[in-house]
């Protein structure tokens, strides 16, 4: 779990709206009179209105516990943050009746051993700058002192966190730090927030790579590019520079304030997210479940792909790169590039194999009417892997002006973290839309379709470390598992190397590639992204495979349930929900990847409309 | 003494090394078109061995691997082949291929059927150094396999010298940063990079590949390294429907030249 947020020194009712909009973990009152953000006696009414899934905290200095007890009673605060010289007997007192939370005031004199006495009467500490006004210096202390701290006890961190440490922030490796607390630093003046400052902290705190080391196990990519066995960057030389180039920037680029507020922005009136949560009511009938669908197939252009494109275009852009190349499959990513190129001007090159452009002509001809050339790949069995290879060549040729947009979390590091990172979109916003309309933003079950695992990884990203919600990754069994025309990858995999990475992938003894099949055309493709290949061996996600027929059906049954035609890959993920069990209480999340539009035709000629 | 380091020790110019898929153009010609090499003059060998999805190559050595691959190559079938091989060449002999199928086989047992085939050294152009140094170099020392690295115009200095560190045997310095089969073009920029790797001054030799299709651009190779390597060029001229006659009279237009300069 990465820390949550806590905003204190609130009183405006308006400002108290627009901040409970923002979801913070706590908001905090003060009601210590010698503070400029005291909140004076006002209308118990004012914290009535906030959700009960933020904790109302009280924060007081070396008050009287008959006066504590009678405001968290009369408030109704869900916690008290004690910032004077209280004792911990009178922690203890308190602790019947709410939270406690002790703060202490932390400088290089500062005795960590001293807390041992409150370890047992308070819920948390909170870390904060040593002041003679009990805190509310609006300066960072120096959190390296944090070493010296050895109790277990989970901890606020707090005193002039501002909006530009985001990065340091999610840099502290330390899984007691469960909430940052933010006041000063982002104020228009004492007690009044400026929404618009806490807002894009809270989006950036949300997107930054969930800490990494929060958990005895890492999901995430290390500082060499792996994810346990897998990663890396298989690359010959030619391709070194480029590589390399975005290995060096890309974090650095991604978390720029500024990048992030075009790529917010264009994600919202552009792409135009965030994308519903649906609780679909007919669909949860029939499993026994409360199934809510990520609606990815909203997006513009039809499928979650264009989340990777907008970042990656950005990103090109910053690099200050004048050409794009891109590989596609069935076409879907092809758009997506082909789109985004058009929307910021770029030269766009898109690779598809010979035989998937007779297939997919309708999607050949959106990427030309956008502007991009379509190139045939004829090399090898003219498919995904071939346009891949194609687009490789190409980028090993032009190494200079060019970015490579690759479609999923596959390719050399920093692909898989990049692509991930770009996607991961959709569980943040699902964590949001989860809490708002169940109260809890963990589900039981998530699934999700994987070919690359774009769509998955997205879909995965924020719950990887919660380790009480079940991970489901679906992939194309094709005409059966063993049938010889299967994508089911982990199935039929070993361990080695595609594209650059080291992974699982469908190969013969001898290593060569094995072309795979599934009539979905996004899941077709002989390997998994490196993460998948990590989440699959320590077991945190479990990965099955529906066959072609059975992904139809779903995508049937969900059209005449619920009025919404999926896309075969996205079908796919629904699908597994029939070898499910359910006991009426589970909620379980599917990702809605795309819209079934572009498989029209498969689904006419399978069930002959 | 490997017999890569012995060559550069008896031979510093003028190296002509050639390039071959194995099993191409039929699946018995590895070991005869090796032979009809080293009668024609070759100093050195690079044998292919294919891969079903060879990124760094161009399309007549993505062709040769697709038809050998057809036709049944495995690295198995390969080594062999090789077991003959020094029954009839004298001449260091390189395997060239990519990591997945090197993994598959396993990196130890690659190495040892190597050492047994007297294979001298390897390219893999998608193992990465890091990985070469961390996990796989104790192995190729252990076998005294020579594990040669690629360096492109685009590569720091701060890395060539640190492949000149890890290498044994030579440096593969690729003509431009591109796939296999384009022509050389000798450029101001690509003299430029030739002159500054030279005026380095490395501990391991130097052979220039990718491009030299001619007698000119392996001459204009020749001015700035220990040699050439030339693969596309003479991989065409395998299209013939006997292959190891084919071979003499493509090694006449350069070992006349090398031949005359040394």
């Amino acid at each position: 779990m990465k820390a949550g947020l806590k905003v204190c020194g609130m009183r405006d009712l308006m400002n108290i709206q627009a901040v409970t909009a923002l979801h913070p973990a706590y908001i905090g009152f003060i009601f210590y009179p010698g503070s400029a953000r005291y909140i004076g006696s006002v209308d118990p009414e004012l914290l009535s209105s906030i959700p009960a899934t933020i904790k109302t905290t009280g924060v007081f200095v070396n008050e009287t516990l008959e006066e504590v007890k009678r405001l968290i009673a009369l408030y109704e605060l869900k916690a008290v943050q004690l910032h004077g010289a209280e004792s911990p007997e009178y922690c203890a007192a308190l602790q019947p009746y709410t939270e406690v939370i002790k703060a202490f005031g932390v400088n290089y004199s500062f005795d960590f051993e001293s807390l041992i006495a409150y370890e047992k009467v308070t819920s948390y500490f909170l870390f904060d700058t040593l002041t003679v006004n009990h805190g509310g210096s609006g300066k960072r202390f120096d959190w390296s002192l944090l070493k010296q701290y050895r109790l277990n006890q989970p901890y606020f961190l707090s005193g002039g966190i501002g909006p530009d440490d985001v990065n340091e922030l999610a840099s502290i490796d330390d899984k007691r730090l469960h909430f940052i607390d933010v006041n000063s630093r982002f104020e228009i003046s004492p007690g009044l927030k400026d929404i618009e400052l806490l807002s894009t902290f809270f989006t950036l705190w949300n997107a930054a790579p969930a800490a990494k080391n929060y958990n005895d196990m890492n999901y995430f990519v290390n500082e060499k590019g792996y994810y346990g066995d897998f990663g890396g960057a298989y690359i010959p030389e030619m391709l070194y520079p480029n590589v390399e180039e975005l290995r060096q920037h890309y974090l650095e680029i991604i978390n720029a304030p500024e990048f992030q507020q075009e790529f917010r922005a264009l994600l919202k009136d552009y792409v135009g997210r965030p994308s519903p949560l649906y609780l679909a009511k007919r669909l949860s009938e029939k499993y026994n479940a409360n199934i809510f669908l990520k609606r990815e197939d909203l997006n513009h252009t039809g499928a979650h792909k264009i989340n990777n494109t907008i970042g990656q275009i950005l990103l090109a852009e910053k690099l200050g790169k004048k050409r794009i190349i891109a590989e596609t499959g069935a076409g879907q990513h092809g758009v997506a590039t082909a789109t985004v190129c058009a929307l910021r001007g770029l030269e766009c090159v898109v690779y598809m194999g010979e035989i998937d452009i007779q297939r997919q002509a309708p999607n050949v001809a959106r990427m030309k009417m956008l502007g991009a050339k379509v190139v045939s790949a004829v090399s090898g069995s003219k498919t995904l892997k071939d346009a891949t290879n194609e687009a490789m060549r190409d980028w090993i040729n032009n190494p200079i002006d060019t970015h490579y947009i690759i479609g999923s979390v596959v390719g050399p590091h920093p692909y898989p973290d990049m692509v991930a990172l770009f996607q991961s979109v959709i569980s943040e916003e699902t964590k949001k839309q989860l809490l708002e309309q169940t109260g809890n933003d963990q589900p039981d079950y998530v699934l999700a379709c994987v070919g690359g695992g774009s769509n998955a990884m997205g879909m995965f990203y924020h719950f990887v470390n919660d380790k009480d919600v079940k991970l489901i990754a679906v992939e194309a069994a094709g005409k059966g598992v063993h049938s010889g025309h299967s994508a089911a990858t982990t199935a039929l995999g070993k361990e080695g190397v595609l594209h650059g990475s080291r992974s699982i992938l469908m190969q013969t003894d001898d290593g060569q590639v094995i072309e795979p099949y599934s009539i979905s055309a996004g899941l077709d493709y002989p390997g998994i992204g490196p993460q998948h290949a990590h989440l699959f061996k320590t077991t945190r996600a479990e990965y099955v495979s529906v066959s072609d027929e059975e992904s139809l059906d779903a995508g049937l049954l969900l059209t005449q349930l619920e009025g919404i035609i999926p896309a075969i890959e996205s079908a796919h993920a629904l699908a597994y929900l029939e070898k499910m069990e359910f006991t009426g209480k589970e909620n379980v999340v599917v990702c809605l990847s795309g819209r079934g539009d572009k498989d029209m035709e498969t689904y006419m000629k399978h069930f002959g409309f | 003494m490997n017999r890569i380091n012995q060559l550069f020790e008896k031979k510093k110019n003028n190296v002509l090394s050639i390039y071959y898929t194995a099993g191409y153009p039929g699946l018995g010609d590895t070991v005869s078109i090796a032979e009809a090499l080293e009668k024609s003059g070759a100093d050195m060998l690079e044998i292919g061995f294919p891969y079903s999805d060879p990124v760094a190559d161009g399309p007549v050595i993505q062709a040769s691997s697709k038809l050998a691959l057809d036709s049944g190559m495995t690295l198995d079938l390969l080594f062999k082949q090789l077991k003959e091989l020094r029954n009839k060449v004298t001449v260091p002999v390189l395997l060239m291929g990519y990591v997945n199928p090197v993994l598959q086989y396993g990196v130890e047992n690659f190495c040892k059927a190597c050492a047994e085939a007297g294979v001298d050294g390897c390219i893999v152009p998608d193992l990465p150094m890091y990985e070469y140094e961390e996990l796989y170099q104790d192995v190729f020392l252990k076998y005294d396999i020579c594990n040669v690295f690629l360096v492109t115009p685009q590569t720091s200095e701060e890395r060539i010298r640190k492949i000149d560190g890890l290498s044994k045997g030579f440096i593969y310095l690729l003509s431009s940063s591109a796939t296999t089969g384009q022509n050389l073009q000798v450029s101001d920029t690509t003299s430029a990079y030739f002159s500054r790797i030279k005026a380095m001054e490395l501990k391991n030799p130097t052979m220039i590949g990718f491009g030299i299709s001619s007698k000119e651009t392996f001459d204009k190779a020749c001015q700035y390294a220990n040699g050439g390597i030339i693969g596309t060029a003479f991989v065409k001229s395998l299209q013939s429907p006997n292959p190891a006659e084919g071979v003499s009279s493509f090694m006449e237009e350069f070992t006349g030249t090398v031949l005359s300069q040394s």
